[in-house]
């Protein structure tokens, strides 16, 4: 579990030219090991986003390296990026982005089309990551017929939809009552603890709580990367210990996809 | 790639049903332009069908001589399209008549003069008849059978003369005049024959033989200052002396002509073509009116999807995000365009033979049903969709992801 996935090197993005020139990443390096759970804070306008997209593949940097699983990803055809972004990263928005005029159970079926699954496939797979969310029920909604907080799981289902190694959430909090923002980051707890690497940017530093790592950004760079207690590899209460090791064995990343299905 | 296909077809129908009035009105631009074009196609080819048709009747063997000052030049066509005389102007004269039966391997020769002139019998005038003027040997060479009496004979051929089926109704009130006798031009003639009525009025010879009186070649040259000779046709003996004899013709008429190749000599399919000149100005015009408004169409497709594009930025953003290509994008939207054109093109078949089917009624003109026509028309459609669907759908798979995704409707 402690492999390197994403390796920053060097990385800048610059917007603008001359005299508007200004850097949303300035020399960044950052390396981000299998089945962290990392909380990116800062104040607006330092970057967070920026990061989050070029991770994702959204985005390109405009000079250092980016290395997603050994590969750089420079060397990446944009036709495997995408293939990629369906694949092996799930994106959590502020505003949820569903699309509007689709079912909430086409909605998270959407990444299976372009890796070519078939309709019944795509739709039974769908149907299953709703069922873990408890929105089963509301499979035929609009996405306009659901609450905030039911949007943002729907979100999260299609997230994950196609097992990928990698969820990018930007502020998915950002829009929701307290409640609906606990609810959501369970779910988000629980797909940790089956092992997948997640990439948080947030506002709250309420939020920590659930992080094994907080990443503090200032103008582009990292001002702090302090390891929480929520991370095993750091000396920890006991109690506390004992309570992670035991759930990690029992939901390793070998028995995810089987624990996924039987929900 | 086909399951991509599939979902990408989907995607489009959806699309299209949610604005099914904006798809609609999109698709009735191409309907219009394929109507039109389906229009065309149907009449025309329903009159080349028709003379085709009997000229396989008539035979094989038959060649066709016609006049013609400048083939196919555009002046003289506008020349045709405006000269004030009903019949144009020939170079052909009796004594070409003559020199073609000379002809080895030539059957029979049936020239075709046309005039017109006021007819009267003892009780009823018909002002402007058509005089057809030929030789005996017409009715041997045309699919034309009589009614009643027989056709003009050398024997009798002097003052006798064969009446059209509707002309003998409005002249003598009957069907059957065989006997009576009837004027024009201060001189009598007795009616030996009445022609069966014919169906169909359009033919290789350009005569409408249900209002024509035909007698004699020479009897309307005397009668007549000067005759035209609008075609003379030509039997041979054989089929495979098709072409021995056209290029003998095309010889002795040129000596004849010092020199001028002013005439045409036709035979099989090619004898269908210039009875058109006039028809083929009028239906190249509409096809370049069809092609503009399908130009037009297909410009509202562009309109459409480029619209459609806009105001779907968020949703491309959504979806290259969770995973899809530019080039899946570009499909999706390329596919939507398509079915697009496609809807307007079965709609505009359909359209067009109403509107074929419409004017049979009141012509004589049988719409005619081809594959070729549907296949030409559909192609057509496709390949506006294409064309006026790919910038759009450029537009599309080019669009950052980033901000599309900060793009609201």
């Amino acid at each position: 579990m402690n492999d390197t996935i994403i390796e920053l090197k060097g990385l800048t993005k610059r917007y603008g030219y001359g005299d508007t020139e200004s850097f949303a990443l300035k020399d960044f390096d950052l390396t981000i090991k299998r089945g962290e759970f990392i909380m990116i804070m800062g104040p607006s306008g330092c970057g967070k986003t920026t990061l989050l997209n070029i991770i994702g593949l959204l985005d390109r940097a405009t000079s250092g390296e980016y290395t997603l699983n050994g590969k750089n990803v420079a060397s990446i055809s944009s036709a495997r990026q995408a293939r990629l972004r369906a694949k092996k990263i799930g994106f959590i928005f502020q505003n949820f982005n569903l699309i509007e005029d689709l079912s909430i159970l086409e909605n998270v079926a959407l990444p299976l089309v372009y890796v070519n699954r078939p309709r019944t496939v795509r739709l039974k797979n769908a149907s299953q990551a709703l069922e873990r969310f408890h929105l089963q029920e509301r499979e035929y909604y609009l996405p306009g017929q659901l609450s905030g907080g039911q949007q943002q799981r729907v979100a999260i289902a299609r997230a994950i939809v196609s097992d990928p190694e990698i969820i990018l959430a930007d502020e998915p909090t950002g829009n929701l009552d307290s409640h609906a923002s606990n609810i959501v980051m369970e779910e988000l707890k629980a797909i940790h603890e089956e092992g997948n690497t997640i990439i948080m940017v947030t506002h709250n530093p309420a939020l920590t709580v659930y992080a094994t790592r907080v990443i503090n950004m200032l103008d582009g760079h990292i001002d702090t990367d302090v390891k929480t207690v929520a991370d095993q590899n750091l000396p920890q209460p006991i109690d506390v210990k004992i309570k992670k090791r035991s759930k990690r064995t029992k939901s390793s990343k070998t028995n995810k996809s089987n624990k996924r299905r039987k929900h | 790639m086909a399951l991509l296909f599939r979902t990408h077809l989907r995607l489009a129908k959806t699309s299209i049903k949610e604005n099914r009035t904006r798809s609609f009105l999109t698709c009735l631009g191409i309907a219009i332009g394929i109507a039109s074009i389906i229009l065309i196609l149907s009449l025309t080819g329903s009159i080349s069908r028709l003379i085709s048709e009997e000229i396989s009747d008539v035979g094989a063997d038959l060649i066709v001589v016609r006049p013609s000052t400048n083939k196919d030049t555009v002046t003289n066509l506008v020349e045709e399209l405006t000269s004030s005389s009903d019949y144009s102007k020939s170079n052909l004269d009796v004594a070409d008549i003559a020199s073609i039966a000379k002809i080895e391997d030539v059957d029979a020769v049936a020239p075709v003069a046309i005039s017109s002139n006021t007819v009267t019998d003892d009780d009823n005038t018909v002002a402007s008849a058509t005089i057809l003027g030929t030789t005996t040997d017409f009715i041997s060479i045309n699919p034309l059978t009589l009614r009643y009496g027989a056709f003009i004979t050398d024997k009798n051929k002097e003052n006798s003369i064969v009446v059209g089926h509707l002309l003998s109704l409005l002249l003598f009130n009957t069907s059957n005049p065989v006997g009576r006798t009837l004027t024009f031009h201060g001189q009598r003639f007795i009616v030996v024959g009445v022609l069966e009525e014919v169906e169909d009025t359009i033919n290789f010879n350009n005569v409408d033989f249900n209002n024509a009186l035909i007698i004699d070649i020479d009897v309307l040259s005397t009668l007549m200052s000067s005759i035209q000779i609008q075609q003379i046709n030509v039997k041979v003996s054989a089929t495979s002396a098709l072409e021995t004899v056209s290029n003998s013709i095309r010889e002795v008429l040129t000596t004849n002509h010092s020199g001028d190749t002013n005439f045409s000599v036709a035979y099989g399919e090619a004898i269908t073509h210039p009875a058109g000149s006039l028809l083929s100005i009028i239906s190249g015009m509409l096809s370049v009116v069809a092609g503009v408004s399908l130009v037009v169409g297909g410009i509202g497709v562009m309109n459409i999807m480029l619209v459609s594009v806009a105001e779907r930025t968020h949703e491309i953003g959504i979806r290259k995000a969770v995973g899809a290509s530019s080039q899946n994008i570009l499909m999706q939207f390329m596919l939507e365009s398509l079915i697009l054109s496609i809807l307007g093109g079965l709609l505009g078949i359909v359209l067009g033979y109403i509107m074929a089917f419409l004017v049979s009624i009141i012509t004589p003109f049988t719409p005619y049903i081809s594959l070729e026509i549907i296949a030409i028309t559909l192609s057509t459609s496709i390949a506006v969709g294409i064309l006026f669907g790919t910038y759009p759908a450029i537009k599309a798979a080019t669009k950052n992801p980033i901000d599309s995704l900060k793009h609201y409707r």
